[in-house]
């Protein structure tokens, strides 16, 4: 079913015509030259992010060949999403993030994450966030797999029952092993993996309702132990949703990719099946990623983009209005961006001389015509928003590094 | 006197350089198992503060191999250093055990050693093979990373260990440092500091001719973060050292250049360190023995998988192959 939808989203986003008239403000969407725009200074305000081609055959003729998408890799996640603990006063944060409600009043909350919060076992004992994943996608899944193996003498029959993503065991080769090289002193033993856990035993982890195809997943991410996954983070634009939209590729602490499945673990529980699925990338021909669907982008974004906006104005008219010139107005931009950022970045207590001075140039243009927040700053915004549905994928690299 | 431990190099491969693979062998390799280059790249090491613990978490000594690794042509990004290498790509999985890895290891790792000896070039230090074996059907994929680098014997001993390069270096010298690093594109993977000035590590007895031992610093870019060892790459440099200008190298001033964006708060992280070699007699242009074998995720000398079989679409790659 997914499958169909994926397809059918995929044509009506080739048949939609291209934005051409700036709507960020009025709807929260941008025109492909505007995202190129804030693509651009995302990468040289933060250059973790780089433009990337792509695929030939999947190139976007709406927007320059060297610029398709943006891309960061190796984003570190230290946790699991699923291992964070929620409490009745996050709860309504989330339920802000959920967009359900997106009209209601208490538009404050925009970009509570999850993040600062304590992880505890709480949500192993209590694991109902994960236990509603729907069947059907790992149908899906599982339908791939046994496709996949099905050829193989041993892979066929447990297909459907087969777990999905087992850990790669290289039995297949066992005598590969070998002894290439001795013993060097000089090479660093591999570190021990940091365990600062309080013990959980496994026994808790399989019980309950947790099933038993995902207790070997479930694991690892028991308690607060840290298995550092990293993930490749890709923004395309979308021409039917007229937004960025964000697509996940993860590795494991050994580096090996993450099967979609895992995936979800590092995505808020509100999020996983639902606003994030597990799609083809469009960029590439064969490769399949976890996706934010951006249906819902644009009314985030024009809510925020709103509400900063109106205190960059403010800011700005304040700005004018200082006798100090240029200088008083780049000095009160500085704090300006504090101010717009203050509530919104995940932890903020460390403001970066990127942002304050990125803000300084603001505030200095800004100074002949009021104009607001500009364009450049949707995608910082943007990521923001994104961090609080990957709330440990430190995808936001305007605090994190 | 402790050894110099060195954080041997962790292969990081995208699904999309096996996507590119899968491609090659169809249309382009077919049977053939000859050598392709390959390219791959690193960075300075990144470490991440865990917010619950406020502990940093090294996020290990990583090299990457991408889609892009198979285009000659690829532009680097602007902070990473591209090296060389090589993929051999088998036929089928028993070529694949039976292949003769130390015989290819030496193969390569003489290739590096006599490439210094004859050019003083340093651009093939860091470089490396790749073999692998591509189960097209099941998208999977075993494959073994060699990182060929010199032992020193006896081996390399620091006296005081690793500790800040802002506790030897002014803030303005460390700033100078960087921007002259990166006013280059590419970046210089290995280079020598003097002052503020720094230069390719080709040129060490022009910019070293008039600078006193105790001034005359060596640096590399750093892939490790780990605070108590270096990264793999200064191992061949310190090889290369020890092989051209065996007089002046028995003792050496390393910098471990981590900063390639300024740090905020002048938090640099780069490291520096006091590194002696033991006096013994061997000659310096004979090839020592060299190690690199990638280990796996069991942490044994052995291939790795990465199965992709979850990722990629059967239906499209069918399509894609007829």
């Amino acid at each position: 079913m997914q499958a169909i939808q994926s397809h059918l989203f995929a044509v009506r986003e080739i048949l939609a015509p291209v934005l051409k008239e700036s709507k960020f403000k009025e709807h929260g969407r941008i025109t492909p030259e505007e995202f190129v725009l804030a693509g651009d200074f995302l990468v040289y305000k933060f250059p973790v992010w780089t433009w990337e081609a792509g695929d030939k055959s999947k190139t976007r003729d709406f927007l320059p060949a060297d610029k398709q998408y943006l891309v960061t890799r190796g984003v570190p996640c230290l946790r699991r999403a699923t291992s964070l603990a929620y409490t009745d006063a996050d709860e309504d944060a989330e339920r802000l993030l959920s967009f359900a409600d997106t009209s209601g009043g208490a538009d404050d909350e925009w970009v509570e994450t999850h993040a600062g919060r304590k992880s505890t076992l709480h949500s192993l004992q209590n694991p109902g966030e994960i236990a509603d994943i729907p069947d059907g996608d790992l149908d899906v899944v599982n339908g791939i797999a046994g496709m996949s193996l099905g050829e193989g003498a041993s892979g066929g029959a447990g297909g459907k029952e087969r777990e999905v993503s087992e850990i790669p065991d290289l039995d297949d080769i066992p005598d590969m092993e070998e002894d290439l090289e001795d013993e060097d002193e000089a090479t660093a033993a591999p570190k021990p993996k940091p365990i600062p856990a309080p013990a959980a035993t496994i026994a808790e982890t399989q019980g309950g309702v947790i099933d038993a195809r995902y207790a070997s997943q479930i694991e690892p991410a028991k308690g607060n132990l840290l298995q550092v996954r990293t993930y490749d983070v890709m923004i395309s634009y979308d021409k039917y949703y007229q937004t960025p939209r964000v697509w996940l590729i993860g590795y494991d602490e050994d580096r090996n990719p993450l099967a979609p499945q895992h995936i979800f673990q590092d995505i808020s529980a509100d999020h996983a099946h639902k606003t994030v699925t597990i799609e083809p990338f469009i960029h590439s021909t064969s490769l399949q990623a976890a996706s934010v669907h951006p249906c819902k982008h644009a009314s985030v974004m024009k809510k925020v983009i709103e509400r900063m906006n109106s205190s960059v104005v403010a800011e700005q008219l304040a700005a004018q209005q200082a006798a100090g010139g240029a200088k008083a107005a780049s000095g009160s931009g500085k704090e300006g961006k504090k101010k717009w950022f203050g509530g919104g970045s995940k932890s903020s207590s460390v403001p970066k001389k990127d942002k304050s001075s990125a803000a300084g140039t603001a505030g200095a243009e800004g100074e002949d015509q009021i104009e607001g927040m500009r364009v450049d700053f949707y995608l910082v915004v943007f990521l923001k928003f994104i961090a609080s549905i990957v709330p440990t994928i430190e995808v936001d690299s305007t605090t994190s590094f | 006197m402790v050894l110099v431990q060195f954080v041997p190099f962790a292969s990081i491969v995208q699904p999309a350089f096996w996507h590119r693979l899968s491609e090659l062998k169809i249309d382009t390799l077919q049977l053939s198992d000859h050598a392709v280059d390959i390219s791959a790249s690193y960075s300075v090491g990144r470490s991440v503060t865990d917010r619950e613990s406020g502990r940093e978490i090294d996020l290990g000594c990583t090299i990457a191999v991408g889609a892009e690794s198979f285009d000659p042509d690829s532009k680097p990004h602007a902070t990473s250093i591209v090296t060389k290498g090589s993929l051999k790509n088998f036929n089928t999985v028993e070529d694949f055990k039976s292949a003769d890895k130390p015989a290819l290891f030496n193969a390569h790792a003489q290739k590096i050693w006599d490439h210094i000896l004859t050019t003083k070039d340093s651009s093939l230090l860091t470089s490396f093979f790749l073999i692998s074996f591509a189960d097209l059907k099941k998208y999977k994929y075993y494959y073994w990373f060699a990182f060929p680098a010199f032992t020193a014997k006896p081996a390399w001993e620091i006296a005081n260990g690793w500790s800040l390069a802002s506790n030897h270096f002014s803030p303005d010298t460390l700033a100078a440092i960087h921007t002259s690093l990166r006013s280059r594109s590419p970046i210089l993977p290995f280079f020598l500091v003097h002052n503020s000035q720094i230069a390719p590590v080709e040129d060490y007895q022009s910019f070293f001719a008039q600078v006193p031992p105790e001034h005359q610093i060596i640096a590399f870019i750093d892939p490790s973060a780990d605070p108590a060892n270096p990264g793999w790459p200064l191992r061949n440099l310190l090889a290369y050292l020890r092989a051209l200008y065996p007089p002046s190298t028995s003792t050496l001033r390393v910098l471990c250049w981590r900063d390639l964006e300024l740090p905020p708060n002048a938090n640099w992280k780069s490291r520096y360190g006091i590194l002696t070699l033991p006096p013994s007699d061997a000659d310096p242009t004979i090839r020592p023995s060299a190690v690199g074998w990638e280990k796996n995720s069991q942490g044994k000398l052995g291939p790795r998988l990465a199965d992709l079989a979850p990722m990629m679409d059967p239906t499209r790659l069918a399509n894609q192959a007829v």
